[in-house]
């Protein structure tokens, strides 16, 4: 089995604003592992600890306790990082930089290979994420798609093995969206372990073969996205036809559709299609315990 | 230092864009001209006045630099959150904090540079010597402000900018009045004055700022010995020195929420 790209175990935060007030136990032990090569979602409410927890995995915020392991070694070396690429929520970047200027500034501080190599591949990256007419002008200039599309070609400008990626889709519209998740998809095919949150159910659902969840601070699923949509089944869809007229009924479990197929035959009507029904990602959340309401943008 | 040279580059890129700069440079210019006016004002002693005010100028534009800019540039990273993707690369937060120091720096040693032509060439018009004297009493207006960026760097990272200028400036000033606590110290009806007793306490903990003030000597020729160069030198290292580790110390346990 090959190494998780980032494994997580028993991580634990408290924040405390103020010296009267109370401490908010924004993480309470969580535990999950990234596999490489796989795009993972990372799911929860507003306030659930994603941020938390992905800006722990930096160093940005301190973790009380718990052990972060990235390539299988603990503790974020700037090997490691030089490894990682990462895009934050609501991302702010230099906005007296044109846009290739900002790209050779962040390659410049991971890159390895040579000068002439960063500028093919700053080149590169404009043209992938659509900002190649852009290029030269300030990031001031900039609309707010521009700017998410700039910033994931930061993430990506030194080829890593495993980018994080905090609500890339947030405040897009949905061609951005659209742009973000096929930039998304085609960096995991190139082997890059994608790790991203969202409150974008559908979208995660749609990308993610992993799901990690939180709620309130602690861990209430990490694992495939079948699995979850598998936990609960939903039924069955049965179509039917007789004398060309379709009818379509859903039924709760496969004894009750095997009766209703015996009826059907029986009056000699015809099966046209019996299809299980899947969860979507949303109803999942709705059935396996999730507050619907909290899970929603 | 690969990653401290890119992160200072990008400072002086950042100041260099950044219109408040060409506010203190016009500020500081006006402050030199001024110096030719108020020159006027003497019959014999024009062009000494002149320089004096001249190096008077590019000390204060060195200073307002130091202290203003220097409040935000820390503050500036935090608040728009683009300290978040430089820490996330293989840089640490000291190496993060040595950039933005040598950044500054840089910037206002090619600001000192351009206003020190100037005030050299007023200085010619003037008829007086621009020499070695010149050139020393810029030098210790370097290193006044090397001690005031690790000042404004240290108390950056603890506070908001507007705290920040109000620490640094009271620091600034308390360390130009340190050797008068020195000095009322040695009056013999002084010494026993609450004033000079704590204020020769906190001097103590402060820098003497007018360690570096050779500003006179190339008005009135004065030699500064090397010793005092060597250790006047010295002296604004231990102090930078001395900020810079206090100033890592308070980063490094930041939680960037």
């Amino acid at each position: 089995m090959s190494t998780p790209v980032l494994e997580i175990r028993d991580l634990k935060k408290t924040y405390k604003r103020g010296w009267n007030a109370k401490p908010v136990h924004a993480l309470k032990g969580v535990s999950f592992q990234i596999e490489p090569g796989t795009i993972t979602g990372f799911l929860g409410a507003n306030g659930a600890g994603k941020t938390t927890t992905i800006k722990c995995l930096f160093g940005l915020s301190l973790p009380d306790s718990g052990t972060i392991k990235y390539f299988g070694q603990e503790g974020l070396t700037n090997e490691a990082k030089a490894k990682i690429g990462f895009l934050p929520e609501r991302p702010y970047f230099y906005e007296y930089l044109t846009g290739r200027e900002f790209l050779r500034f962040y390659g410049k501080l991971s890159w390895k290979d040579t000068t002439s190599e960063l500028e093919k591949r700053i080149s590169q990256l404009l043209d992938r994420v659509g900002l190649a007419h852009a290029g030269d002008r300030p990031l001031r200039s900039y609309s707010k798609g521009m700017l998410q599309r700039i910033g994931i070609a930061q993430a990506l400008i030194h080829k890593p093995e495993f980018i994080i990626l905090d609500e890339p889709q947030t405040g897009l519209d949905p061609d951005g969206r659209h742009e973000v998740r096929e930039i998304i998809k085609e960096t995991a095919q190139q082997g890059t372990a994608v790790f991203f949150s969202s409150h974008l159910l559908p979208d995660a659902e749609q990308l993610c073969k992993n799901l990690v969840i939180l709620k309130q601070g602690t861990l209430v699923y990490s694992g495939s996205t079948q699995n979850l949509l598998g936990q609960v089944e939903k039924g069955f869809r049965l179509v039917s036809a007789k004398s060309d007229v379709l009818t379509t009924q859903d039924y709760a479990s496969p004894a009750e559709l095997q009766i209703a197929i015996d009826q059907i035959r029986k009056v000699g009507g015809e099966i046209r299609e019996v299809r299980a029904l899947r969860l979507t990602l949303e109803e999942a959340f709705a059935q396996i315990g999730f507050d619907k309401k909290e899970a929603r943008p | 230092m690969k990653s401290v040279s890119i992160i200072a580059v990008n400072t002086f890129r950042e100041v260099i864009r950044d219109r408040i700069l060409y506010g203190i440079i016009v500020f500081a210019l006006l402050l030199i001209s001024l110096s030719v006016v108020l020159g006027g004002l003497s019959f014999t002693e024009q062009a000494k006045i002149s320089a004096d005010f001249g190096f008077a100028g590019i000390q204060i534009g060195a200073s307002i630099l130091s202290i203003f800019v220097g409040s935000t540039l820390v503050a500036k990273e935090i608040e728009k959150q683009t300290i978040l993707t430089l820490l996330a690369r293989p840089i640490s937060r000291t190496q993060f904090l040595m950039g933005k120091f040598f950044g500054l720096f840089l910037v206002i040693i090619t600001v000192m540079a351009g206003l020190a032509a100037v005030l050299a060439l007023l200085l010619i018009y003037l008829r007086l010597k621009v020499d070695g004297l010149f050139f020393i009493a810029l030098y210790g207006v370097v290193l006044e402000s090397l001690i005031l960026v690790s000042i404004t760097l240290m108390f950056g990272v603890i506070s908001r900018p507007v705290m920040t200028v109000i620490f640094a400036s009271s620091l600034f000033l308390i360390g130009h009045w340190v050797s008068s606590f020195e000095g009322l110290m040695k009056i013999k009806a002084m010494a026993t004055e609450p004033i000079a007793i704590y204020g020769s306490k906190i001097a103590k903990f402060v820098p003497n700022l007018e360690r570096f003030n050779w500003r006179s000597a190339p008005v009135y020729s004065t030699p500064v010995p090397a010793e005092d160069l060597l250790y006047a030198t010295l002296y604004a290292a231990g102090w930078v020195l001395v900020f810079l580790a206090l100033t890592s110390f308070a980063f490094r346990r930041r939680d960037f929420v």
